[in-house]
């Protein structure tokens, strides 16, 4: 048992990191596409009112100034507080907030476990009375992460579950693999609740198997945690087949399309890349259409 | 209804009733004054695919028999699968990708939408609807899911003539204003979706909206303009505005033509020279008060700014935009002005940046800031007190929210119009005229009716609703919409519901206010009369 759940737990993390690295790969390796921003842009000088460097006259005269981090800034707010749905459905915000934080604290709850691990195999005493601050530190926080998570998780779980069956806005277009998602985030959060209460008030347990896999001695746990790493290394494998990729997909919806706006300046080299798009056949069929010109030949013809 | 029923095969799938509408204000607060939208013939009925909804905007024939279902059914598969290759559609493929593939079904942007909410929320017209349509097909006949997945994933759909037909259709029952778009947290686009569904009909079946392709973006490469107008026409056009000119402002003007090296091509859409004289007749007058350098050009498309394939397809799209470009190289000019038109704004400067490579690519920018720069700049000498009437601004989306153009054209009322007042959400939150995507010249059979009573009633409520504490007919209010097929929906809407009689509610562009507003014009330049 002690081996596999070590082995199950490697296989887990590394098969997401490998299908969103895969996932991510595929998204960025999509070619340069037609501009379609939508504004407001948020590194335009007037992006509080949705303005462009278009309401400037001779507007290719100007230096053309980006605020890189106000994008990753404006999109870190947004995943912190959900706004748009506070402000537009605040029902389905009561229960959507949640979750996420659910998620957000998993993840920091993990990442602190590790750290937690890391010092323990360094010879920091990890507890409540640690004579070592740092110690006191990362036991409080992975305790407050940990519970955190696994309540708000459970209600936003559940909440959802009924919020998706009982708004026929929702419910018309929810599939069965969004319940299964509500259902198995519930069991994670839920199981990482009964771990918690029941088997390791401490997380010294789970500090302790994560330990285990750094030094690859592997210890046992008790059945509750034991069950709630099966889970949570399911749920792990499992994101990878859902649409849980938008946390990331979301940076490069905004960055790569929404907020695009990248000039094409004579000799640059996006019209290189322009110029390679532009030289591809073109297969599509229609009576105005001659298959197997190019873009650009396609683009010289008036017929 | 579930999604599903899309391949029902039904009748009709929907029916729109003007109880179902959403409410306006007074004084069309009764159901009464909402006529009832004009049903189709039999015979058109027999003719033509009108299953969605009961409207018919593409007009696709019926088919005589099966094999000829089949076999347009088998072409838009093809289609569908040439929309997710690179070579076919690197125009697109990363943004039609990204709004497939993680679009959480969230039903944020349902409320956000016009023809939805206008329609007393039909289903079928929800943002969400086409593109979980699209992606069902696509996990069953592209990707080929097994059953266990479709079953999972929800996407057991049956792909069959009456669904693509009626996908057809309503991939013209969005306005492409993207105000779904603006509201989604994850950045997914549905009207782009809309988008790439008529990129099917049109670049692999050959279907597209007459209005639009034969009428339209082929007429305009062949003979110059959309609007049938030909450059010899052009010319005696041409000609007219200078004597309208003279009658108008007592003196005459000569309008530049072809004109080698001047500083700006102005790129007026043609409409405007056939329904509008005054709006082109308004910027010679303006140009030619502030000494500015210009000319329109006689060569074909190039006194056309209007580029349909922004709308429908990109190999139309890419063909004007060469062609303008070219006209505007032979012209030896330095840059290339877009008169008030929305959708050529976002077609010529923004989507074609990246069509217009090497010596086509020539500064192209928005005809607002040069007005704004000769208003605020006082370079003409302005009474506001002449444009002492209520005055409200339409945003046309394609200037303001897909291109991010807002306070110029504000700057300019502010200053000419002592009762401007904003209409509400405004900005780049506004909402369409309903005419968006070419809605505005689709004139078949019953889809004017659709547009005015479902896709443009949303903006008729914001009209009313800013006009409220004035809104008797004896009050003139002015509807200031720089975009010719805003202006052209706004007619077709101000006419169904009778809203001059009923209102006193004129509509016009912007450049009409500022000759209205200049003090060397001595008579009203805003002839306050129907059209």
């Amino acid at each position: 048992m002690d081996i596999f759940l070590a082995i199950f737990t490697y296989f887990a993390y590394i098969f997401i990191v490998v299908m969103y690295s895969f996932k991510a790969a595929e998204y960025l390796r999509l070619p340069t596409h037609l501009r379609w921003e939508l504004y407001p842009v948020i590194y335009e000088t007037g992006h509080k009112y949705g303005g462009s460097r278009y309401e400037t006259l001779n507007w290719w005269l100007e230096e053309r100034k980006r605020h890189p981090f106000r994008g990753f800034f404006f999109l870190l707010k947004e995943y912190l507080h959900l706004g748009e749905y506070f402000h537009r459905n605040r029902s389905y915000w009561l229960f959507l907030y949640p979750w996420h934080v659910g998620f957000m604290l998993i993840i920091l709850f993990h990442t602190l476990c590790f750290f937690g691990a890391l010092f323990t195999v360094s010879g920091i005493t990890i507890s409540d009375r640690s004579p070592d601050s740092i110690g006191i530190a990362l036991h409080c926080t992975t305790l407050i992460s940990g519970f955190v998570s696994f309540v708000a998780g459970a209600f936003g779980s559940a909440g959802l579950l009924v919020k998706r069956l009982s708004d026929p806005n929702l419910r018309a277009y929810a599939t069965p693999l969004n319940y299964i998602s509500y259902v198995f985030t519930l069991a994670v959060f839920l199981s990482g609740l009964c771990s918690w209460a029941l088997a390791d008030p401490t997380l010294e347990e789970y500090r302790r198997f994560w330990a285990g896999l750094m030094t690859l001695n592997y210890t046992k746990v008790m059945p509750l945690t034991a069950a709630h790493i099966i889970i949570f290394n399911l749920f792990l494998v499992f994101l990878p087949f859902t649409r849980s990729f938008h946390y990331i997909t979301r940076f490069f919806g905004y960055f790569l399309i929404r907020w695009e706006d990248t000039p094409n300046l004579r000799g640059s080299k996006l019209e290189e890349k322009i110029e390679r798009m532009l030289n591809q056949r073109i297969t599509w069929s229609a009576p105005h259409i001659k298959a197997g010109q190019t873009w650009k030949e396609a683009a010289s013809n008036r017929t | 209804m579930k999604i599903g029923d899309i391949s029902k095969e039904c009748g009709q799938l929907v029916t729109i009733q003007p109880s179902d509408l959403m409410p306006l204000p007074y004084p069309y607060d009764k159901v009464e004054k909402d006529r009832a939208m004009s049903a189709l013939t039999a015979d058109q009925k027999a003719q033509y695919e009108g299953s969605l909804d009961g409207v018919v905007g593409v007009g696709i024939p019926k088919p005589a028999t099966k094999a000829e279902e089949e076999a347009l059914v088998g072409k838009f598969l093809s289609g569908l699968t040439k929309l997710f290759e690179k070579e076919n559609n690197w125009t697109f493929l990363q943004p039609v990708y990204h709004s497939l593939e993680y679009c959480v079904k969230c039903q944020i942007c349902s409320d956000s939408c016009p023809a939805y909410v206008a329609s007393g929320r039909k289903e079928i017209y929800r943002p969400t609807f086409r593109p979980e349509v699209l992606r069902r097909i696509i996990d069953k006949y592209v990707k080929k899911k097994n059953r266990v997945l479709l079953k999972l994933t929800g996407s057991d759909i049956e792909l069959n003539w009456a669904l693509v037909s009626r996908l057809a259709e309503l991939a013209y029952r969005c306005t492409l204003c993207r105000k779904c778009a603006q509201v989604c947290p994850l950045g997914i686009d549905n009207g782009l979706i809309s988008r790439e569904i008529r990129k099917i009909f049109s670049q692999e079946m050959g279907i597209a909206p007459k209005e639009l392709h034969e009428q339209g973006s082929i007429r305009q490469l062949e003979i110059g303009s959309s609007t049938g107008v030909n450059p010899k026409a052009l010319a005696n056009i041409i000609k007219f505005m200078e004597d309208d000119i003279e009658e108008r402002i007592g003196r005459r003007i000569k309008i530049p033509v072809d004109k080698h090296g001047a500083d700006l091509l102005l790129l007026h859409n043609a409409g405007e020279f056939m329904s509008w004289p005054e709006n082109t007749e308004a910027f010679a007058v303006i140009f030619d008060a502030a000494g500015i350098d210009w000319t329109l050009s006689t060569e074909i498309a190039g006194y056309d700014a209007v580029n349909y394939g922004v709308w429908y397809d990109d190999v139309q799209l890419a063909r004007i935009s060469t062609r303008q470009a070219e006209v505007a190289r032979g012209l030896g000019v330095k840059k290339i002005n877009v008169g008030e038109c929305g959708h050529a704004h976002k077609a010529m400067v923004v989507v074609a940046d990246r069509v217009l490579t090497g010596d086509l690519n020539i500064p192209r920018e928005s005809a607002l800031p040069i007005l704004r720069d000769i208003v605020v700049n006082n370079k003409v000498r302005l009474d506001p007190s002449r444009n002492n009437f209520p005055v409200t601004l339409h945003d046309p989306c394609n200037i303001v929210r897909l291109m991010g153009i807002v306070e110029p054209q504000r700057e300019i009322l502010r200053k000419i119009c002592p009762q401007f007042r904003e209409m509400e959400p405004h900005g780049v939150d506004n909402y369409c005229c309903g005419g968006g995507s070419g809605f505005a010249i689709m004139q078949s059979m019953n889809f004017p009716d659709w547009r005015s009573a479902v896709s443009g009633r949303m903006k008729l409520k914001q009209i009313l609703d800013v006009f409220q504490d004035v809104i008797t007919p004896e009050t003139r209010k002015y509807v200031c919409a720089p975009c010719s097929n805003c202006k052209g929906q706004i007619r077709d809407l101000f006419n169904y519901y009778s809203v001059w009689d009923e209102c006193g509610i004129l509509y016009g562009g912007l450049a009409e206010l500022i000759v209205n507003a200049m003090v060397d014009v001595k008579k009203p330049f805003i002839e306050w009369e129907w059209r």
